[in-house]
């Protein structure tokens, strides 16, 4: 009898060298108060000057999320006091962000669900607080990082809808290339609003939950919220608006600490920074940095190649991966080859050696090549096993490693026959049992024979041969 | 102007003001506001604010790290309390 | 360069004439009180560029950053602040090869104009040192007219170098917005203020600009400057009412007026109607922007602190409690309060709005007059305290000089003639580039009344 309503504030590192107003290394991880100069430590007399990188990705966000772009985008100073805030008001947009009006199809369980995009807009981030204690430790490095924040219109319903969402637009942005989407090392955060209402009766009051740091969370969260509001209304109770944190460790939302006042963040244009009016130029660069859609990505995967749902899944994850994919697949491979190689084998040595594929010795190429091996007959699969291990220490083509392992299958009969011929010998009683009857020992005499013959034999051929010389 | 309306707006500003303070501060505050309703007899409508005087054309900054003449330890030194490379403020749970 | 700029260049960088230069500045001092740090031999101790500034000695309003020293913004909250950058401008000077000996003083963050809101000194006028210097670069101005320097820095946002210039006798440029960068100028009112210059001359006013301007990568208002070159024929005078000036001021403008004729221009006569409201709009865009350019002072990464807080709030509240004077306060709480949702198309929206239709009534008379003439101050330098002008009136009297500053024109303030035993200046004002048409006015004018020596007033080093 309730309709629920959510929707998303994301805010995302946008992945430049720079902070967004000064000339600091933007870089997670450093040193604590390294990455600073007066501009983004605040100091007076500094002015701030506009990362080009940074806006140019942020128009390729806006413009991959099918909004209206802004022709003369505006800065303005968000006004209010927070001690990891060096200027205490914030540079952002708000009366002509760089886009807004937009839209993303996000697929959530087999359906296809349009969310829109209320706007995107341009800021900087804040330093870091680190409570210890009776005091509180500031780290300005991350002051001034680039942010782009994406509000959406209230149009998820459940908790499972924005972890969805979530995953779409991290794959998003790791798509184009702008942003890491790495929720624990906050270069991606969400904040969730949520209302319920009868049904029909159109929002409720919002609740704005903060403190979201994966999107599991997300969904907890949010399901709690609903469930939460959901009880206060079947007990006639009314629903406030409020602030809330999720905390992870007791599994439930607490309200903020009340502020004493309301917010009021006196919105004016910033007066150091003139408005921004894209070239064509600028314009045509952004429509350069597009690219395929995550979603048209992976309905494509399928219907050109024949993967499965899950299989495409898998391939689209990354852009990479089915870049990777796609160059295999036309270098000679087979399309659901490609996948499970990429799926199992590959995968494992990755998660093994910690590189990622795009870093690792593997190409598509060289994946095409080991395929097409096995499939002359050149190689095994087992043997293509290893011979993917050696691709990964020494970063040799397939063929190469081959021919100096002296990895290649042997599957002419009189060569194998031969080695059969000296196990047989070796192990004359197993044959005696074998013949008896005993046809477990089979199994015994194909190992002798594979290790013999050092892997290379093809296990058919060893078989066939076997049979022939075991039991005539 | 009513008082708590100063005092709404000294919190948005992070001020704390002392009885004398509220009273001769909000006095000036007040004689400015009504001299400020001059501005209500001038009819502007239809003209574009100016929030920029002069500045017509784009201007952005490579994204390339720049050399600072101040290095961070100087920054850090400006600061009143600090514990290694941290700057410390109190915070009474 | 002139005699006057030869002999300058000698003061502090020839050790003989250097000891007899501080003595000099040392004796004044006692007086007026112009300097917060004054120390030449900081700078000597770099090599001096060569260039059209080559060993003169300036002297910079203390809000604008110099590495090395302090950058106290006439204020408890920063009175410990070391600079850890220097300002383009100032930067821009040192590769002309003048030499910084000084940091001035100044109303609190430039908020005033009298420079009696200085948390840290009091300046006297070398004139009589019962009355102010002006403001807010009474420190710069009244070191230019003592001759402790040729030429000072200071900041304009509503007439705050030429209205001392004026008080002071010397001469006062505010350059077009933009066209000097504000990099390392402690921000009060972003969109109004620029680097301006005090001197004791035109031409050292003109190749300090020179010097000191240019589009500056460190900041995204600077532009180039791209002056017509065009030959002023034509001034257009403000016609003013009755009793808006002093009597001395009225009589010195009128007399201005006669030179200028004689010297051959053309006059005519303009109004500004919009006049009435160039100082509520000024105010409201003013307080507005340094309501969130002083936010950024709250004892945590620089500046006061207090003994004890509980939380970062406290510490917040406390030190800015402590840390400003009630100027300051005033104006964040009115900036504050004029960007209240609720409020500010009430104010802040319709000021900027006003601000345009200023603009509109300014630049319709550079069609008819190449450079436009209007008082500085209705009043010559006012004595300390408020027995003279309160801190509204004071407000009030900025009509003249803010007019510039919210359409960002370039202004001058020139000497003009003494009076009673005081100094009185007089203000023109060109269209965006054209200081050379304040230059060429200001130079005829200097033919016949120059900047006048205070007694006690010389630059014999030897
Ligand atoms: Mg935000
Ligand atoms: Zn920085």
């Amino acid at each position: 009898m309730y309709q629920s309503f959510i929707g998303l504030e994301i805010h995302i590192h946008l992945d430049a060298e720079t902070k967004a107003f000064c000339g600091c290394k933007a870089h997670f991880g450093d040193e604590e108060n390294t990455n600073v100069c007066p501009v983004c430590m605040g100091f007076p007399g500094v002015l701030p000057t506009l990362n080009e990188k940074a806006i140019q990705m942020s128009y390729t966000v806006a413009r991959a999320l099918n909004c209206k772009l802004s022709p003369n985008t505006k800065f303005e100073r968000k006004n209010y006091f927070y001690p990891d805030m060096p200027k205490n008001y914030q540079i952002s947009q708000f009366a002509e962000p760089v886009g807004r009006d937009g839209y993303i199809d996000i697929e959530i369980g087999d359906s296809i669900k349009r969310v829109r995009i209320h706007d995107v807009h341009f800021e900087e981030d804040a330093g870091k607080m680190i409570h210890a204690g009776d005091m509180s430790l500031l780290d300005y490095n991350r002051a001034g990082y680039p942010l782009l924040e994406i509000v959406t219109e209230p149009d998820l319903v459940i908790g499972e809808d924005a972890e969805a969402f979530l995953k779409s637009f991290r794959r998003l942005v790791r798509y184009l290339g702008v942003c890491d989407g790495n929720m624990e090392e906050g270069s991606m955060r969400c904040d969730a609003n949520v209302s319920i209402n009868l049904k029909g009766a159109g929002l409720g009051e919002k609740v704005e939950i903060k403190n979201l740091n994966s999107s599991r969370f997300v969904r907890k969260a949010l399901n709690y919220e609903i469930e939460r509001q959901s009880g206060m209304m079947d007990e006639g109770k009314a629903v406030v608006q409020e602030t809330r944190l999720w905390n992870e460790n007791r599994d439930q939302s607490e309200p903020m600490r009340k502020k004493e006042d309301a917010n009021d963040y006196r919105y004016f244009p910033e007066p150091d920074l003139p408005p921004f009016r894209p070239s064509e130029e600028f314009m045509q660069d952004v429509e350069n940095s597009l690219c395929e859609m995550p979603l048209v990505r992976k309905q494509r995967l399928m219907n050109s190649y024949g993967l499965s749902s899950d299989q495409a899944e898998y391939i689209h994850e990354e852009k990479y991966m089915a870049d990777f994919f796609e160059q295999a697949v036309f270098s000679g491979a087979e399309a659901v080859q490609v996948y499970s190689w990429l799926s199992s084998d590959v995968k494992k040595l990755l998660n093994r050696t910690g590189l990622s594929l795009e870093d690792c010795p593997l190409s598509a190429e060289r994946l095409a090549k080991l395929i097409s091996m096995i499939g002359d007959g050149q190689i095994s699969g087992k043997i293509a096993k290893k011979v993917l291990d050696y691709i990964f220490d020494e970063d040799k083509d397939p063929e190469t490693i081959c021919n100096e392992k002296k990895l290649v299958q042997i599957s002419d009969p009189t060569a194998i026959g031969k080695i059969v011929e000296d196990v047989l010998a070796a192990h004359a009683q197993v044959v005696e049992d074998i013949k008896a009857g005993d046809a477990r020992q089979m199994g015994f005499l194909v190992g002798q024979v594979m290790k013999a013959s050092g892997g290379n034999a093809a296990p058919p051929v060893v078989q066939s041969v076997l049979k022939e010389k075991v039991l005539g | 102007m009513e008082i708590s309306d100063l005092t709404v707006t000294a919190t948005l500003a992070s001020l704390v003001l002392d009885e004398a303070e509220t009273q001769k501060l909000g006095d000036e505050v007040s004689r400015m506001l009504s001299y400020f309703e001059k501005m209500s007899e001038i009819d502007v409508d239809g003209l574009e604010p100016t929030t920029h005087a002069l500045q017509k054309e784009n201007r952005l900054r490579d994204d390339r790290r720049l050399s600072n003449e101040a290095q961070p330890d100087e920054l850090l030194e400006c600061a009143p309390d600090l514990e290694d490379r941290f700057i410390l403020i109190p915070n009474v749970l | 360069m002139s005699d006057f700029e030869k002999k300058w260049s000698e003061a502090c960088t020839q050790p003989q004439t250097l000891k007899a230069y501080r003595k000099y500045v040392e004796q004044w001092e006692e007086q007026i009180g112009s300097f917060l740090e004054f120390d030449p031999l900081r700078s000597l101790e770099a090599d001096i560029p060569q260039g059209p500034l080559t060993g003169i000695p300036f002297a910079v309003k203390d809000n604008i950053a110099v590495k090395n020293y302090k950058l106290t913004c006439g204020s408890k909250m920063l009175e410990h602040l070391v600079s850890p950058y220097t300002a383009t401008a100032v930067k821009n000077l040192q590769k002309a090869g003048a030499v910084m000996v000084g940091k001035t003083n100044l109303d609190e963050f430039g908020m005033g104009s009298s420079t009696d809101n200085s948390a840290l000194k009091q300046t006297n006028n070398p004139w009589d040192t019962e009355r102010v210097a002006g403001g807010s670069s009474g420190g710069s101005a009244a070191a230019v007219a003592a001759g402790l320097v040729p030429f000072a820095l200071g900041s304009d946002t509503g007439g705050s170098v030429r209205q001392p210039a004026s008080f002071c006798g010397v001469y006062g440029l505010k350059p077009t917005y933009g066209v000097v960068s504000r990099y390392g100028l402690t921000a009060y009112a972003s969109s109004l203020e620029v680097i301006g210059v005090v001197a004791r001359t035109t031409s050292m006013c003109k190749t300090v600009f020179e010097a000191m301007k240019g589009k500056d990568p460190m900041d995204h208002t600077s532009m180039d400057h791209t002056p017509s070159g065009k030959e002023v024929k034509t001034v257009g005078v403000l016609k003013i009412e009755e009793g808006a000036l002093n009597p001395e001021v009225k009589a010195s403008y009128d007399s201005t007026v006669e030179r200028l004729k004689k010297a051959g221009y053309e006059i005519i006569e303009i109004e500004l109607p919009t006049l009435e409201y160039v100082v509520p709009a000024y105010y409201t865009i003013a307080t507005a922007e340094a309501s969130a350019n002083l936010a950024r002072y709250n004892g945590i990464r620089y500046g006061h602190a207090p003994v004890y807080a509980e939380n970062p709030t406290d510490l917040m509240r406390k030190s800015r409690h402590e840390g400003f004077g009630d100027e300051v306060k005033l104006r964040v709480l009115l900036g504050t309060y004029v960007l209240r949702s609720g409020f500010q198309d009430q104010y802040y929206v319709k000021a900027q709005k006003i601000r345009t239709a200023i603009r509109n009534d300014v630049e319709r008379w550079y069609d008819k007059a190449d450079i436009l003439m209007m008082p500085v101050f209705p009043t010559p330098a006012f004595h300390h305290g408020s027995s003279d002008l309160d801190t509204f009136q004071q407000k009030q009297a900025d009509l003249y000089t803010c007019t510039a500053n919210l359409v960002g024109h370039p202004a001058l303030s020139v000497p003009s003639t003494m009076e009673n035993g005081l100094p009185v200046g007089v203000q023109f004002m060109a269209p965006p580039f054209e200081e050379d048409r304040l230059f060429q006015v200001s130079s005829v004018l200097e033919k016949e009344f120059q900047a006048p020596e205070a007694p006690g007033y010389h630059t014999d080093w030897s």
